[in-house]
């Protein structure tokens, strides 16, 4: 069963396309990457499913309704999301915030204990929200966006500008979520991150998806058949695959010229630099 | 659209902590208490004075702490997180109103029992500030809806001020400005002019107008204020 299934679909801004053509879907029980450089139409996918903005052309469908439905209260439920404008109020305690969110979706009292154990803020719980760090915030608000345990969860950029130790806390939290059936839908600019969360990812550039699969396949797919063979005077050579190549690894190997040799894989990186001409973070 | 006790307990909760940890803004309670006792013992303050100080507590108290309230909520992003919740657009607007309800009523008894004013029809007081309260709240919530930030929120209530609060003296160039004849439709003239009726009568047919036409400002505000936030949750 799709959790998340679109198709076609395409978002216009006065006369440009934030989103040209767009068609995808995800599985129950996956974690998605969207990866893409800034100004992609990430974020407007985001908002796309989960009615904030209606499209412009094409369907999507969101937990078997459609997105333009995911502002009703029943649907609200049944999601969470974490954005770049997610925010918490500043005078309250991390208890007091989470008490809130608790309320405003019906849940027993232990589900505060239970979150602020998975978000690692449990000895901080006593602390207003507006002395916290930028890490302990930003897991503060992811707290409150999985407090429900949703099926499907949105995060926009999760560990954009937070530490590496930080970082691993929320990697975590959203594997344990995902072992225990939460779909996750993630946008980032961190291919390291994507590689080691996302079962598959996307690469979206100018409004289209220039490629989707497990980043394993991605790799396997956009190999480029380049040996790479060190020499033991120091030379490095990287040649094609082929018989001529063949010849010359013989021919250094007969000599006992060759120090290493070794086929060359892409990284997420090297791939989202060919398909987008950019760098990435 | 489903309305939730129980959210909106919660939103009216947290909005109460918000408040009292909130000094730059629960302050503004003691404004309207001050001006009572000032007014307090002035043999020649007449009912339009009475009037006045009504008023401006709607916009400096009633709008002033909705707009700060809703902005805030706004430039901090909590606003949409909380959007993103099962809480429904009524749940929100009638949590965040609730607050600014409570403490306007609260502030008006008090200014009531200093100022000793004895109104003749104590029902039709009650609507007429009930009625206020709700259409200056809404006010309150559309000011801080248009306004990006606190700042702009803080600023935006001047004209809510000058037009509202002001209008009962605009009144009085009517003689000069015949256009300014409209400005007896505003709620804020209304709730002088009930003032002034009740002083000699507390007949039904006498009261209804004011009333009416204050009921038909309330209306229509809130109408605004809920199409305005229903319009926020898209982001276009
Ligand atoms: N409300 C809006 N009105 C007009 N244009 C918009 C609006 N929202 C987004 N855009 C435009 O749509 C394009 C895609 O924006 P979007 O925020 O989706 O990018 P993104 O991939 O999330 O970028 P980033 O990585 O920087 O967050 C951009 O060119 C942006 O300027
Ligand atoms: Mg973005």
């Amino acid at each position: 069963m799709d959790v998340i299934k679109v198709t076609h679909v395409q978002k216009r801004f006065g006369s440009k396309d934030a989103l040209a053509d767009v068609s995808f879907s995800i599985p129950k029980g996956e974690i998605f990457g969207f990866l893409g450089p800034s100004g992609s139409g990430k974020t407007t996918l985001i908002k796309i499913l989960t009615a904030q903005l209606n499209t412009t052309n094409g369907q999507a469908t969101v937990l078997n309704q459609p997105a333009g439905m995911m502002h009703h209260s029943a649907q609200k439920m049944r999601f969470g999301i974490l954005t770049d404008n997610s925010g918490l109020y500043e005078r309250l305690t991390i208890e007091e915030n989470l008490e809130l969110y608790r309320q405003l979706y019906d849940l027993p009292k232990a589900s505060i204990d239970r979150v602020l154990q998975f978000v690692n803020l449990s000895g901080e719980r006593k602390k207003r929200f507006s002395v916290l760090s930028k890490g302990m915030r930003q897991r503060a608000i992811l707290a409150c966006a999985i407090i429900h345990e949703p099926e499907l969860l949105f995060l926009d950029e999760p560990t954009s500008a937070l530490d590496p130790v930080n970082a691993a806390h929320i990697y975590k939290g959203l594997r344990y979520l995902n072992e225990k059936g939460t779909t996750i839908f993630l946008t980032t600019h961190n291919m390291a991150e994507a590689e080691l969360l996302c079962h598959r990812v996307a690469i979206l550039y100018q409004g289209s998806i220039k490629a989707i699969g497990s980043p394993k396949e991605l790799k396997r797919q956009y190999r480029d058949n380049q040996v790479r063979i060190e020499l033991t005077n120091g030379e490095i050579h990287e040649l094609p695959q082929g018989e001529e190549t063949a010849d010359r690894i013989a021919d250094w190997m007969k000599r006992g010229f060759i120090d290493r040799i070794e086929t060359k894989e892409p990284s997420l990186g090297d791939i989202f630099i060919k398909m987008t001409g950019s760098e990435l973070l | 659209m489903s309305i939730s006790l129980k959210r909106i307990q919660a939103i009216f909760i947290k909005d109460y902590k918000e408040f009292t940890r909130n000094y730059a803004i629960s302050i503004m309670v003691l404004f309207p208490i001050v001006f009572a006792l000032l007014y307090r013992g002035n043999e020649s303050a007449e009912m339009g004075t009475y009037g006045f100080l009504y008023n401006f507590t709607f916009a400096m108290l009633t709008s002033f702490i909705q707009a700060c309230l809703i902005a805030e909520e706004k430039e901090r992003n909590t606003l949409r997180s909380m959007m993103m919740t099962p809480a429904s657009t009524w749940d929100v607007l009638i949590g965040k109103s609730a607050l600014v309800f409570v403490i306007s009523s609260a502030v008006l008894a008090v200014v009531t029992y200093l100022l000793g004013s004895e109104p003749a029809n104590i029902g039709a007081f009650l609507i007429a500030n009930i009625l206020s309260i709700i259409l200056y709240s809404a006010l309150g919530t559309i000011c801080g809806l248009f306004s990006k930030t606190l700042l702009e929120a803080s600023l935006s209530v001047f004209p809510v001020l000058i037009l509202f609060t002001g209008a009962p003296f605009g009144l009085l160039l009517v003689d000069d400005v015949p256009l300014l004849k409209v400005l007896d439709y505003m709620p804020s003239s209304q709730f002088i002019e009930l003032l002034d009726v009740m002083q000699t009568t507390s007949a039904i047919g006498e009261v209804a107008k004011p009333l009416l036409i204050m009921l038909a400002w309330t209306i229509v505000l809130t109408v605004v204020s809920v199409v305005m936030y229903q319009k926020r949750l898209k982001d276009e």
